[in-house]
């Protein structure tokens, strides 16, 4: 049985930590942050919940999802750095696009795509080994 | 065109992998559909080519490597295309009814094409790494394919020896390659066969590449004493042995020594050592296949010792030679592949291939028997076949070798041959009688309880006739087909006249001879296979086995001694080696090249957070229980964050945070799982030595620290980020860093994750799956 106050805090403390990736995912490029920190924010909110509501949760929720994900993370990544060679002919070169909303212009460049791809497998990777790790040790396995 | 039949060929593999052809019955026709269609185009570029003509295609792969696909197709690439394109149609068809409903028949043609691709490309390459690259193409499928049936340890064994000896002979081969393309300063193989002889054979480096490339060709062509490869090799399905290991993998090597004879014939160390291995090779084929009772056995030795015929053909410059080789090669795949598929026939319709159990299957099976007999006639090399034609041109060699005054090594030669023949005689009739033609068997008969479809049977017969037909037809094809190639061989202008019947010559005489020998031998056959028996046998495969061994040994003892140990000791090891180098690099002038600013004062926190550091260091070092050590390792991470708090390091602070609270985690829970019982205390020695390393660790932290803050050795390369960031479109540099500038090496590193977190998936899961006796003194968590 889950502990009661880990459960509160969960409820409180989940959603910030998500949108606290959000946000170091998309201002990383000039602020502190980036897909890399974005990825073990993610892996510390769904640390929060196996803590919370026990790890069969967070398996039934997210559980299926991860290796896929890990896997786009890395062709995400792989294909960014081919939008160089499509403009400039060189490999990894960045490439960035510019939007007019809102009265501002909103960049968007295949580093950050690079960096998406960057956070998907962070976030996986870390999450995969807490879950993992936290499985009870029963199911007639290593005890 | 010939890039596109590449890729055709190797696309129609998995293209038919994708159908499932087991589930139709006839699939077999449909996966010769792609090779039939390379034969037939190479069937029409006989005209041309067999003319001299030379069809070249260049693929720019990267210009700043000068790294092309070059192709070439002249009268060798097309001898060698048309035996490998041909007899894989034949083999397709042959493999549909081979493995009937089996599933794996898919994976099969997957296997079988891409080792087709590999083997075309071979002969075409007009570059030596082009070369090495099919070459290996051809070696890694050859080992999917002898280990095809996954549950047979001999398979693997098999499978295994296979790769590695040919394997180890094409690194050398690699190496040769290498030394070649500097001495002729081009990897071409045209452009260094256009090279005069003498550039190469009176280089320095000479004698070193041919041995070099000679491994690689010897262990291809199973040569002694590599030759124990080959018949190991037979635990692959009939389909591929009769492709692979007898007809076209194999003659690999000998390919390599016809492409290269032009440039290399001329030296005495290329005489010598064909001549000698290939000699050798060939008596020992001979000799030892006769000990054998298996189909597949006697076939795979008889190989061995044609091989060694072509390769001691290849030894000499002379336009009879190169006619017998060229001659050679195409009779023998004509024959012995039909001779495989007999046998993966006769084991698919009785169960066995031990020749002492068949009896009589010329009557039972009368469309097989028809195709063994043509087959193994050829094989004896009685008048009027391509075997007979091929063995009249090979002794024909030696008899020109005396008359041309060499009159010892020709009548070596000449002994050898002739004894070789008779060999191939005594077998080729030891096989049809035993297995086709006599009316019952030694030990208890087996019976046709699975009657082969005439379909199966068919591309067996078609390549027999084939092969009959060519004799008579001699005079239409024997310029564009063995006239073209030969020429290639020899570097020079070869019309070979080829006929059935020369006379009552003395070749003809001595071929007679032979044939006797080999009657005389099979009358004997019992007696000789008993003395053979006795005989000692070289065993390649004992004294490869051993160094294999040998080498699992050493690799073994090296994991005990550096990981075996405790994780105490595995991490000392690199830790001191690096504290050692650097001690070592730096034992002169360490002293000198120390600059330390004493007039600055610390800061409160630059006192206090070291401090802190220590005091948390000590107490993982004095911790009782693995919970309290690892919430000090923690605080020792909370201080080095601090550390990058204080010195605006926003980023790392973050990721340093985050590291350590995530490994805290993991390690409880890891821990968990452990009882607490398994937390000893070190015995005093012991913690000696720990405490020696980790100063010693510690002092070269320190000291590495201390010198780098001293001197900026090299000129920073900050300055170029912070400069160009905002080009890149970015305001916080290690961001900008890791994704952009660096980019390249992030990628390699997710890539690293995403298999270390499978590697790491696949771990726990099998610690899960493997039941673990219940240990009684640990208790389940409380929240499971």
């Amino acid at each position: 049985m889950p502990e009661l106050y880990l459960a509160l805090l969960d409820r409180i403390l989940t959603p910030v930590l998500l949108l606290l990736a959000v946000i170091f995912l998309l201002a990383g490029h000039n602020a502190p942050g980036g897909g890399f920190i974005a990825g073990l924010v993610v892996a510390s909110a769904f640390l929060m919940q196996i803590l919370a509501r026990g790890d069969a949760f967070v398996r039934r929720l997210i559980g299926p999802y991860l290796q896929p994900l890990m896997g786009a993370g890395l062709l995400i990544a792989a294909a960014s750095s081919l939008a160089g060679i499509g403009r400039y002919g060189q490999f990894f070169e960045g490439v960035w696009w510019q939007l007019q909303l809102g009265g501002r212009a909103w960049e968007f460049g295949s580093p950050a795509l690079f960096d998406i791809g960057v956070f998907l497998v962070v976030s996986t990777f870390v999450t995969s080994y807490l879950l993992e790790l936290s499985r009870p040790a029963k199911e007639g396995g290593r005890k | 065109m010939l890039t596109p039949f590449l890729l055709l060929l190797l696309l129609s593999g998995p293209a038919l992998w994708l159908l499932r052809p087991h589930r139709w019955g006839h699939a077999g026709w449909l996966a010769a559909l792609s090779p039939a269609l390379v034969t037939g185009w190479l069937l029409t570029q006989l005209g041309a080519v067999g003319n001299g003509q030379v069809l070249t295609e260049q693929r720019v792969w990267s210009d700043a490597f000068g790294l092309a696909l070059d192709l070439r197709l002249d009268g060798l690439g097309l001898f060698f295309g048309l035996i490998v394109a041909g007899i894989g149609t034949a083999i397709a068809v042959y493999a549909g009814y081979y493995f009937e409903k089996n599933s794996r028949l898919g994976y099969f043609y997957a296997l079988l094409f891409t080792f087709m691709t590999s083997m075309l490309g071979l002969v075409w390459a007009d570059n030596l790494l082009a070369l090495f690259v099919f070459w290996e193409g051809t070696s890694i499928t050859s080992y999917l394919l002898i280990s095809f049936k996954l549950t047979d340890k001999n398979a693997l064994e098999g499978a295994r020896r296979a790769f590695v000896v040919t394997g180890m002979g094409a690194l050398a081969m690699l190496g040769g390659f290498v030394l070649l393309g500097q001495m002729a300063g081009t990897y071409s193989i045209s452009g260094l066969l256009a090279l005069p002889a003498a550039t190469l054979t009176q280089h320095a480096l000479f004698t070193p590449m041919l041995v070099l490339v000679l491994l690689g060709a010897f262990t291809k062509s199973a040569q002694f004493p590599f030759h124990f490869w080959l018949p190991g090799a037979m635990a692959a399905p009939t389909p591929a042995s009769a492709y692979l290991h007898s007809a076209t993998m194999v003659k690999a090597g000998v390919y390599l020594l016809a492409r290269l004879h032009p440039a290399f014939a001329e030296s005495p160390l290329w005489f010598w050592a064909l001549f000698v291995v290939g000699g050798l090779t060939m008596l020992v084929g001979a000799v030892i296949a006769l000990r054998h009772y298996d189909l597949k056995a006697i076939l795979a030795y008889a190989t061995v010792s044609q091989l060694g015929v072509l390769v001691m053909l290849l030894a000499f410059n002379t336009k009879v030679a190169v006619t017998a080789a060229v001659v050679g090669i195409l009779a023998h795949a004509l024959y012995k592949g039909p001779l495989f598929m007999v046998a993966g026939i006769v084991d698919h319709a009785t169960g066995t291939r031990d020749i002492r159990k068949l009896a009589g299957l010329a009557r039972s099976l009368p469309l097989v028997g028809a195709a063994a007999i043509l087959a193994g006639v050829s094989m004896a090399g009685i008048i009027p076949t391509f075997g007979f034609v091929a063995k009249e041109l090979l002794l024909e060699n030696f008899f020109a070798l005396i008359e041309a005054g060499q009159s010892q090594l020709g009548w070596i030669g000449l002994v050898a041959v002739v004894l070789t023949g008779a060999l191939f005689v005594a077998y080729s009739l030891i096989l049809l009688w035993e297995a086709f033609l006599r009316r019952s068997s030694p030990l208890k008969q087996a019976t046709v309880h699975h009657a082969p479809s005439t379909l199966f049977v068919l591309p067996v017969l078609a390549l027999t006739i084939v092969g009959a037909l060519i004799p008579f037809f001699f005079s239409a094809i024997e310029g564009a087909l063995f006239g073209s190639a030969g020429s290639a061989i020899l570097g020079a202008t070869l019309e070979p006249h080829l006929a059935l019947w020369h006379g009552w010559t003395p070749i003809f005489l001595t071929s007679l001879l032979a044939i006797a020998l080999g009657a005389l031998v099979f009358t004997q056959r019992e007696g000789i296979r008993k003395l053979f028996a006795k005989a000692p046998e070289f065993k390649g495969q004992t004294v490869f086995d051993s160094a294999v061994d040998a080498l699992y040994g050493v690799a073994r003892w090296s994991t005990r001694t550096v990981q075996g140990s405790s994780f105490p000791t595995q991490i000392s090891i690199p830790l001191l080696a690096a504290a050692g180098f650097a001690a070592f690099a730096l034992r002169h002038n360490f002293i000198a090249d120390l600059r330390v600013d004493w007039s600055a004062v610390p800061t409160f926190y630059e006192v206090v957070l070291p401090l802190l550091a220590v005091v948390a260091a000590l107490a993982i070092a004095r911790a009782q229980s693995r919970l309290s050590a690892i919430i000090s390792l923690g605080l020792v991470g909370s201080v080095v964050m601090l550390i990058y708090v204080f010195f605006s390091a926003p980023d790392l602070a973050l990721t340093q945070f985050l590291v350590e609270v995530l490994t805290l985690v993991l390690l409880v829970f890891v821990f968990y799982r452990i009882p607490n019982h398994a937390y000893p205390k070190p015995p005093k020695h012991r913690s000696l030595k720990y405490l020696l390393i980790s100063l010693v660790v510690g002092a070269w932290g320190f000291s590495m620290a201390l010198l780098a803050a001293g001197e900026p050795l090299a000129q920073s390369i900050s300055e170029y980020f912070s400069l160009n960031a905002t080009a890149a479109h970015g305001g916080n540099i290690v961001n900008v860093i890791l994704v952009d500038f660096r980019g390249f090496d992030t990628l390699g590193e997710i890539s690293v994750m995403v298999v270390a977190a499978l590697g790491g998936y696949a771990l726990l899961r099998a610690s899960r799956l493997r039941p673990v006796k219940p240990d009684k003194k640990y208790k389940e968590p409380p929240h499971a």
